[in-house]
């Protein structure tokens, strides 16, 4: 049978390599041809995908965040005034989507008992299981499941860096554009959000 | 306080995302995204369910009905009832028209 986790572990089928440059993409978008939102779905639906997946830690969650940031992309392509590289726009949207979504989860949480109660559905909050990113190394499962349930304890900006860093492999300079701050601001992110990992790591009862 | 985990695995913990693969989206995804985007293109093409809309025209219509109400009444002459010979309608005139009189009903 298949494992649903295996479902998503990355395949070594080609992608079919797209002619069409950024500009090109740009002008079919903006007058709404489905060529193009096609072509840049599939030029960024596993950036989008690995970048939520990291952020959210829950397969199903990072894929409707995933499905909301094409669409908003399709809606608000017009906004796009090219002052940074559509990658970086879209992996903003990406970020901030996934943090809403946290935050959300976050309140519902919180007052889960009254919602319980009161909302619409009474159903109990989900609490979900040690997550497995589907690209770790076989060896590292175990340790890596540890250094997610740490991550998902950082404050947003040092989680963001982190999982841009170390998930998605952007460069100090990439991560400085989509979070719209410096470079030597993204270092000092990391470096505090590898002590504070350290040092959660360091405090964890026996 | 004790650690549950040595300094070295501590290490160990840090580095495991070392070697790490993207994740790929899930097969059909663009498929499903159409899918998702389906219901809102709907929405836009059915302007005339718009609340807006609904509200004009039946105001539209309510005051066309109120005018040729208001006409047709201005149109037509007031008249008392009559009868068939065109007289005024009387009890009497009522009772003949039905063939019925004030005795028949005690007998």
């Amino acid at each position: 049978m298949n494992d649903r986790r295996n479902y998503y572990f990355p395949t070594s089928k080609p992608k079919p390599h797209s002619p069409l440059t950024e500009e090109e993409l740009l002008f079919g978008l903006r007058h709404g041809e489905e060529s193009a939102f096609k072509e840049l779905v599939a030029r960024f639906q596993d950036k989008v995908f690995n970048t939520a997946l990291g952020l959210l830690q829950h397969h199903t969650e990072a894929e409707d965040i995933a499905q909301e940031v094409f669409i908003q992309v399709f809606r608000s392509i017009q906004n796009f005034k090219e002052e940074s590289l559509l990658s970086t726009w879209i992996y903003r949207i990406t970020v901030t989507k996934s943090l809403d979504h946290l935050r959300s989860k976050k309140r519902k949480k919180r007052f889960g008992f009254l919602s319980m109660l009161f909302g619409d559905n009474n159903l109990p909050v989900y609490e979900p299981e040690d997550f497995n990113h589907p690209g770790v190394l076989h060896e590292n499962k175990e340790d890596a499941a540890i250094l997610f349930k740490m991550i998902d304890q950082l404050p947003e900006n040092q989680r963001t860096a982190f999982v841009l860093n170390k998930v998605e492999e952007l460069s100090y300079r990439e991560i400085a554009d989509i979070l719209n701050t410096t470079e030597s601001a993204v270092d000092s992110l990391l470096q505090r959000g590898k002590q504070n990992l350290r040092k959660k790591l360091n405090n964890s009862p026996p | 306080m004790q650690s549950k985990f040595s300094k070295a695995r501590i290490e160990c913990i840090m580095e495991s995302l070392g070697g790490l693969q993207p994740a790929v989206a899930p097969d059909f995804f663009y498929t499903r995204l159409k899918g998702k985007m389906q219901p809102t293109e709907v929405k836009k093409k059915i302007f005339m369910l718009r609340p807006a809309f609904i509200t004009a025209a039946l105001a539209v219509l309510f005051i066309a009905n109120v005018i040729s109400l208001l006409q047709a009444d201005n149109k037509i002459p007031k008249q008392d009832a009559m009868d068939i010979s065109g007289k005024p309608a009387t009890i009497e005139s009522f009772a003949s028209a039905y063939n019925i009189n004030t005795e028949s009903v005690y007998e």
